[in-house]
């Protein structure tokens, strides 16, 4: 089981599926987009402004499940001390940072039309900015601190840290009054969405994860090659 | 009907944007991280070729990574 670990063979699975999301990507992003910009209706109260949910909502969920999946695999890597784990949350970081960033960007950009206003300091939001910043940090450790025992034992603290956040943000339209509306979609009740708004949202998802799943295997592979040069130089 | 897809009833200026946005950074991100990683491949197989022929031979048979990825650089060049 543990030779799945294994880096060679992580490498040879990590070829084959770059090149099969590359084969399906863009036919699914022009159906997403279809969806997203066409065929949904428009919002009885937002009108067209609704739309902006179809990046705003993905790039959202995709910021926390990111931050979510670092802080856990930190805390497997405390535990089991698995080298991969580093590898794996080093190359989640910058894409959780992106997606986390554009959702704070785009939420700004659909306040104005449904708030009035780009920004405001409401819990949602200033949750969100921190998320942005708890990333930042642990990228910043892993690029200022040379010694990587140490950088990996910061950035692990930084993930842990970072994780109390998680819940205040999904929380927090709940535990405060927000300007931010309460969720529409709810996994374990019922969805206030309607499914001609649904499925875009969830195709639009679809992409954007397959899009993550690229650049991750892309960095992943990377990082491999960093650490096989670094081993290479053994034999000078 | 193409005039109400980019005016969206007044809309369109912050739909658009964010959907311009959000691909411009997309694709940015997917161009660096492609361009890092080709310079990676590159600097990798340049490293294996400098190599003498016996370490050379000891390094592909040894480490299906370096195989994998000299073989995919000669194949371009």
């Amino acid at each position: 089981m543990f030779n799945l670990f294994n880096n060679t063979n992580i490498f040879i699975w990590i070829e084959k599926l770059i090149n099969f999301i590359n084969s399906i990507f863009f036919v699914l992003l022009l159906i997403a987009l279809s969806f997203a910009l066409i065929f949904s209706p428009p919002d009885y109260l937002q009108g067209d402004s609704v739309r902006i949910m179809y990046v705003h909502v993905p790039a959202a969920w995709i910021g926390l499940a990111s931050f979510s999946c670092i802080a856990l695999l930190s805390i497997f890597n405390f535990i089991f001390k698995i080298k991969n784990f580093t590898l794996i949350t080093k190359s989640i970081a910058p894409i959780g940072l992106m997606f986390t960033c554009l959702a704070i960007v785009t939420g700004s950009i659909w306040g104005q039309p449904t708030w009035g206003t780009f920004w405001a300091w409401d819990a949602r939001i200033t949750s969100m900015v921190i998320l942005a910043l708890f990333y930042l940090m642990y990228i910043a450790t892993h690029k200022l601190i040379v010694e990587r025992e140490k950088a990996n034992k910061i950035s692990s603290i930084i993930a842990c840290l970072g994780l109390i956040n998680i819940p205040i943000i999904k929380y927090s339209v709940e535990w405060w009054n927000t300007l931010h509306q309460p969720a529409s979609i709810n996994i374990t009740g019922t969805s206030t969405i309607h499914s001609s708004m649904l499925t875009p949202l969830l195709l639009m998802f679809f992409v954007l994860i397959l899009y993550c799943a690229l650049i991750f295997l892309m960095k992943y592979k990377t990082e491999i090659i960093r650490i096989k040069r670094k081993n290479l130089k053994r034999y000078d | 009907m193409i005039s109400n897809l980019f005016l969206m009833n007044g809309y369109g200026i912050f739909v658009w944007s964010s959907f311009v946005l959000t691909f411009l950074a997309c694709a940015i991100v997917y161009y660096k991280t492609r361009k890092t990683l080709k310079k990676y491949e590159k600097e990798f197989a340049k490293e294996i070729e400098n190599l003498s022929v016996n370490q050379k031979k000891i390094v592909l048979e040894k480490s299906k990574v370096a195989s994998k990825v000299f073989s995919t650089y000669n194949k371009t060049i």
